[in-house]
């Protein structure tokens, strides 16, 4: 799935981080932020950001975005900001994917409830990475390598098409790592849902067009198997 | 000339290693509560006076085997007495004093004054001697001399003797003892109030025949049993005056027991944080391996509970009170120390070569936490150390301070914001990987020989073929990581695997690598 627009809202240090993560990705990129301080800190890390407040009625956004085509960060300072920032979005724009930072779960919670797509909750993430860190270190390298490094090594999400040769097998008929090369963590009933299984938990779930397989394998094994699914790149 | 005799023992002594050894290991025997073996000592002390009281106790009206006689009265008492001794030589350093003294003549260019060192040295042991646990101890091996009747009393010192072996009666005792004025002041109130008492019943009463209280013993003995709250009732005024005076009496002995009570009730509620704070502190010198964590708040909470579900032990150390108290109402084993004070690592007597698996440093501050690196790098240089980044450019300086790994959430979140707009399912899946809540996990197995020789045999069991995801092998030799490795690759000891799959599949996979050749 990809986006021509981005916008991130805020720039305090886990906003500056998107911004810079995000910004090469995206062919139109803005940041929104609260205040003046913010937007000097926004222009000395090198991005040009809008001033905006929580009571916008956001034309600006459709104004400068096709919304259809737009993905938010919401990276405000406080939790309470963020929460309305994205009920406020939501009720202007349904379908506007919307990541949210929060700090902690019960924060999550209601950023979920605002509407947030995604929601990143910090305190958690840094806990699950702590301790990774110190349990399972080749673990928490591989991942690494996996996710964010230049390795030949890549996770990669591949929608079935419809008349994919694989539609109606179940995935245990199937030895992806004997015949692909790749191994397939996850099945997603729909692209957007965030209910997936394992494929270690159950390998009885049968293929359908639309499910989203979540592979890890080499750049050509995945290349490799996305041309015999029939995937158009 | 007796001088430089006793500087020249002195220094013999102080330059012995053998015997500063000796007496180092009867001063950690006797006197070291963190010291190993001072338990053991300390048990068969205990059983000892256990056996020794209940002799002296049955001896009272039956006969005793002469045997027994003979080990009560001779071999515990010499017992006894030769711990007293070696009390009274480990108490203090008498070749210090000696040295000392001599030093400081020899600078003052004045010739060596023995009788002043003689004398620091009796002073410093009579300091011993004069000491609560010091006079029960020498009292406690008197019933050497049990057949004058007189001295049976001494029995009870043995008993005493038992509180300096039992930690909890130590307790019991220097929190009264916190209350030493108050008590005072109370047993000279109650002294005068008997007295006075005494006095004016034995005036009031004496001389009448039908009274029964005739000597001043009697009268002193009615005042104590009714200020007490006794009233055994064996002797009573019959006069009208002495049951006035008894009236009286009564509603001062409620004042006595009253006062008594609440000085001991406030001294053991103010001591009762300084009691569960020991208690903890004997509790994390047991602890075979542990996390530390240092510096409390909602991440600190996060990443205590993810330890202690995987459990794995975590004592979180906080300098604010109000902190450890929140952390300890949530279940964690928390001390009000500060973590970067050398002071805190020896109260309470962490070892961080043996105990500490990893110190995790999450102050809200990259000053605190180099702060706290720094004190806890002086302790020990091969401890791991992590600690939170919060400010970007504060990175090399955590880790010029020793902390081995640096963890900057804001990166990993700008990281991540890449992945999740990119691959929305793929962050969501490894998300759920990593903070295992969804009843599947991501486990690496450290190989051993058998495990390496296994390995691909075992994965090609129908058990865990299809089922269990072998994400790749990570091999230490090379530290290159290979993925979906098929059975060309060589496994060997101490390479890592990584798995995918349910907690029990895993489990058994371990379990059935570590099984003897199979037919």
């Amino acid at each position: 799935m990809s986006y021509q627009s981005a916008i991130v809202f805020g720039f305090n240090e886990f906003a500056k981080q998107i911004a810079l993560q995000i910004a090469p990705e995206y062919p139109s990129f803005a940041i929104f932020v609260m205040n003046e301080s913010e937007r000097l800190a926004a222009k000395v890390a090198g991005f040009e950001a809008m001033l905006f407040d929580l009571s916008e009625d956001w034309k600006i956004i459709e104004e400068k975005f096709d919304p259809s085509d737009l993905i938010v960060f919401c990276a405000l300072d406080q939790d309470a900001e963020n929460v309305f920032l994205t009920i406020s979005l939501r009720s202007i724009f349904d379908e506007l994917p919307i990541i949210a930072l929060a700090g902690d779960h019960e924060s999550a919670a209601k950023m979920k409830s605002a509407g947030a797509n995604k929601v990143m909750a910090t305190q958690q993430i840094t806990a699950n990475i702590i301790t990774e860190m110190l349990e399972k270190p080749t673990v928490t390298g591989v991942l690494h390598d996996i996710l964010y490094e230049e390795s030949f090594l890549k996770i990669a999400q591949l929608v079935v098409p419809k008349e994919c040769f694989l539609v109606g097998k179940y995935l245990h008929e199937i030895d992806w790592g004997e015949e692909f090369d790749l191994l397939v963590l996850a099945i997603v009933d729909h692209q957007l849902s965030a209910t997936f299984s394992f494929t270690s938990k159950g390998h009885h779930h049968h293929i359908d067009p639309e499910d989203v397989l979540v592979v890890v394998g080499y750049d050509d094994s995945i290349a490799a198997l996305s041309e015999a699914m029939g995937i158009i790149k | 000339m007796i001088g430089r005799w006793v500087v020249g023992i002195a220094f013999f002594l102080h330059d012995s290693s053998r015997y500063r050894r000796l007496k180092k290991f009867f001063h950690n025997l006797l006197e070291n509560p963190t010291y190993p073996y001072k338990k053991f000592f300390d048990y068969a002390m205990m059983v000892l006076i256990v056996i020794s009281v209940y002799i002296l106790v049955y001896h009272v009206k039956y006969e005793v085997k002469p045997d027994w006689l003979f080990f009560n009265n001779y071999v515990i008492s010499v017992i006894f007495l030769l711990e007293y001794l070696l009390r009274f030589w480990v108490y203090s350093d008498n070749t210090k004093v000696i040295i000392e003294q001599y030093e400081h003549d020899l600078f003052l260019q004045r010739p060596f004054n023995v009788l002043a060192a003689l004398r620091q040295i009796i002073v410093i042991k009579l300091k011993f001697v004069f000491s609560l646990s010091a006079i029960i101890d020498l009292l406690a091996i008197m019933p050497f001399f049990h057949e004058i009747r007189l001295l049976r009393i001494f029995i009870l010192f043995r008993v005493f003797k038992l509180f300096r072996y039992a930690k909890s009666l130590q307790q019991f005792i220097s929190i009264l003892a916190s209350k030493k004025f108050e008590f005072l002041t109370l047993a000279i109130f109650a002294s005068v109030i008997i007295t006075v008492s005494s006095v004016l019943i034995y005036v009031m009463e004496a001389n009448n025949p039908e009274s029964p209280i005739d000597t001043l013993f009697e009268a002193v003995y009615w005042s104590v049993v009714t200020i007490f709250s006794v009233g055994y009732g064996d002797f009573v005024p019959v006069t009208s005056e002495g049951r006035t005076v008894a009236m009286v009496i009564i509603v001062v002995g409620i004042a006595v027991i009253s006062f008594a009570t609440s000085i001991a009730v406030s001294a053991f509620t103010e001591k009762l944080d300084e009691i569960k704070e020991d208690k903890l502190i004997d509790d994390v010198s047991k602890f075979d391996q542990f996390y530390l964590i240092c510096g409390y708040g909602p991440l600190a909470a996060q990443v205590a509970r993810r330890f202690l579900k995987d459990g794995k032990q975590v004592i979180i150390i906080e300098s604010d009170h109000h902190k450890v108290a929140e952390a300890q109402k949530e279940g964690f084993l928390a001390l009000a120390y500060n973590p970067a004070s050398l002071y805190s690592y020896n109260t309470i007597r962490i070892n961080f070569e043996t105990q500490v698996i990893a110190a995790i440093l999450l102050e809200e501050s990259d000053v605190l936490n180099v702060y706290t690196a720094l004190t806890i790098r002086e302790i020990s240089k091969n401890v791991r150390m992590l600690s939170i980044l919060l400010h970007h450019e504060n990175r090399k300086k955590l880790l010029l301070a020793g902390i081995n790994e640096v963890v900057y959430t804001q990166e990993l979140v700008g990281l991540m914001s890449k992945e999740v707009s990119g691959r929305p399912v793929a962050f969501e899946v490894i998300h759920a990987l990593r903070s295992e809540n969804n009843g599947v996990f991501i486990e690496e197995i450290v190989l051993d020989a058998l495990m390496a020789k296994q390995f691909f045999e075992t994965t090609k069991l129908s058990m865990f073929h299809k089922r269990l995801i072998v994400l790749g092998v990570y091999k230490q030799l090379s530290q290159s990581f290979f993925f979906n490795p098929s059975n060309t690759l060589v496994v060997e000891e101490g390479d890592v695997a990584i798995v995918v799959g349910t907690r029990s599949l895993i489990d058994e996979f371990r379990i059935q690598m570590r099984r003897k050749k199979r037919v």
